[in-house]
């Protein structure tokens, strides 16, 4: 297989931008990103554009707005793992040898999604969200059992959440620039208890886009390229399966792979963007992507071993509680926030010296299955 | 007299007087599954028997849900019953308000109204706190 690199990436700021439609928000992305890389629209082979409350052919309108017509383009749902199922296609299409350069693009708006002000129901149809089933109550669920079972408290928990407000603070792309209170958190009104409010993720809006090229066409661009090490996905499996909710096997399995992947091993990762759209799941993943061992994971958020400064800093672009998860965009901006920051130019949020950096996903629900899917990615200098 | 029918056929029936779950048991690996499924899903055998689960279980863990979700107005309570043939049942939860939940307590099976649809009551399974299911 081929050596892949990413040589530009672009983001939009996230927020909430009712007023702007979902090509925009993408096609502003694809710009910067190709502007980023220095490449012509032109020269670009083929295309993912990721996207869950768009409709049909999002891409096409996004890349529209780019100048990029006529290649090969492939629109990609997975929910949350969206985004990046569509860099594991981008890199795949590369590494394969098929093609030496193209572009991936996530995009969502939330504002002006069905979903909007709800929720997130899974599919029509689903037995589990017939009977009241929704993304939140997942975790709420997975919540209460951690707390109970484990002896997790609610201020360990809402540790994450003031983490990551803190480190949104740092980043001029995040929805949110406010530092947040344990009080605050706690105190937020219930959403499905122990939920609160602000230990969610937003509703946002917003993009972000990436170009990938075979390391030997990198090199016409770029003294330095970022490679993509690894790039695992899966589905989940049967929840009759599932051990124990509070913990992640798909994710597990998933970075034991993408691990096995990159020869390198989770003590040498300096920096992580994961999926924290709940801040109890920082925790959770803290264990399942082997940062350290069950019921570690409480002393890693309240000794500040991933806070920026930290030994190993974990969603320093203010993740998902923060910076705001536009779904099917997540995977891609998680993308460039590592580019960004094994490049050096993560201004305030920079983590000193980072060299790996990995970024992980999870999403989707669905009745009998742990979850819809997870994908990680690992990326070195 | 209101028509009630179920949110999904095939899920649940009246046994002797007393409504019951109906899953499968796989006759090959002996795995149990609710629904019941056209294939065993753990060893791919055709050969699974129809069986009316537990109507007893304990509450694995639960959720109060505070904003409105499908069919639910807030607040209402959904959680996970663990039944004694080692599945896990995701339920609406009820008679919450009379008893405090707490995981690892007893639950009891109802068949009840969910929601209204039009002129005719959508009927479903729900599980409540053992003592007050029994009493109601």
């Amino acid at each position: 297989m081929k050596e892949v690199a990413v040589i530009g990436v672009g983001s939009t700021i996230f927020g909430k931008f009712p007023e702007r439609a979902t090509y925009e928000l993408g096609g502003e992305a694809v710009r910067a990103a190709l502007q980023d890389a220095g490449v012509n629209p032109k020269d670009i082979q083929f295309a993912y554009c990721a996207n869950l409350y768009g409709g049909m052919v999002v891409g096409q309108a996004v890349l529209r707005e780019a100048g990029i017509t006529g290649i090969e383009l492939t629109n990609i749902e997975n929910a949350c793992a969206g985004g990046a199922t569509a860099i594991r296609k981008g890199w795949w299409d590369i590494a394969s040898g098929l093609y030496d350069i193209g572009i991936v693009v996530g995009v969502e708006s939330m504002t002006t999604s069905p979903v909007a002000g709800k929720l997130i129901p899974p599919a029509k149809g689903d037995i589990s969200g017939e009977l009241g089933m929704n993304t939140v109550a997942k975790f709420a669920l997975a919540q209460r059992r951690y707390m109970d079972v484990y002896g997790i408290s609610l201020e360990q928990i809402a540790k994450v959440s003031v983490k990551n407000h803190h480190n949104g603070c740092l980043n001029p792309y995040s929805q949110y620039q406010k530092e947040l209170t344990i009080e605050e958190i706690i105190n937020s009104r219930a959403i499905c208890e122990p939920i609160t409010l602000l230990q969610c993720c937003p509703a946002t809006d917003g993009a972000a886009a990436a170009i990938l090229v075979s390391r030997r066409l990198a090199k016409k661009y770029t003294g330095k390229p970022i490679i993509i090490a690894a790039s695992t996905l899966k589905s989940g499996d049967y929840s009759y399966r599932w051990k124990d909710i509070t913990f992640s096997d798909m994710t597990y399995k998933c970075a034991k792979e993408a691990y096995e992947m990159a020869g390198l091993g989770p003590e040498e990762i300096d920096v992580c963007e994961l999926h924290d759209a709940f801040a109890v799941n920082e925790l959770q993943h803290y264990v399942e992507l082997g940062f350290c061992q069950r019921g570690e994971e409480v002393r890693l958020i309240e000794e500040g071993m991933t806070e920026i400064g930290g030994k190993l800093p974990v969603n320093p672009s203010g993740g998902l509680l923060s910076k705001g998860h536009p779904i099917s965009a997540t995977g891609v901006a998680q993308v460039a926030e590592l580019v960004w920051q094994l490049r050096g130019q993560a201004g305030k949020r920079q983590v000193a010296n980072a060299k790996v950096g990995l970024a992980h996903v999870l999403g989707g629900e669905v009745a009998d299955l742990e979850s819809g899917a997870v994908a990680v990615h690992i990326l070195k200098k | 007299m209101i028509a009630k029918i179920p949110f999904r056929e095939g899920l649940f029936e009246e046994v002797s007087g007393r409504w019951v779950l109906v899953g499968c048991r796989c006759e090959a690996c002996g795995k149990t599954f609710f629904p019941k499924k056209e294939v065993c899903l753990n060893c791919f055998s055709r050969d699974l028997k129809r069986i009316n689960l537990s109507r007893q279980g304990k509450l694995y863990s639960f959720t109060i849900v505070h904003m409105p979700s499908g069919h639910f107005e807030p607040p209402y309570a959904i959680g996970w019953i663990e039944l004694p043939e080692g599945i896990r049942i995701f339920s609406q939860l009820r008679h919450w308000q009379e008893q405090p939940l707490k995981i690892g307590m007893d639950m009891e099976l109802t068949i009840e109204k969910l929601w209204n649809e039009g002129e005719q009551e959508v009927i479903g399974y729900t599980f409540g706190p053992s003592g007050v299911v029994k009493a109601v």
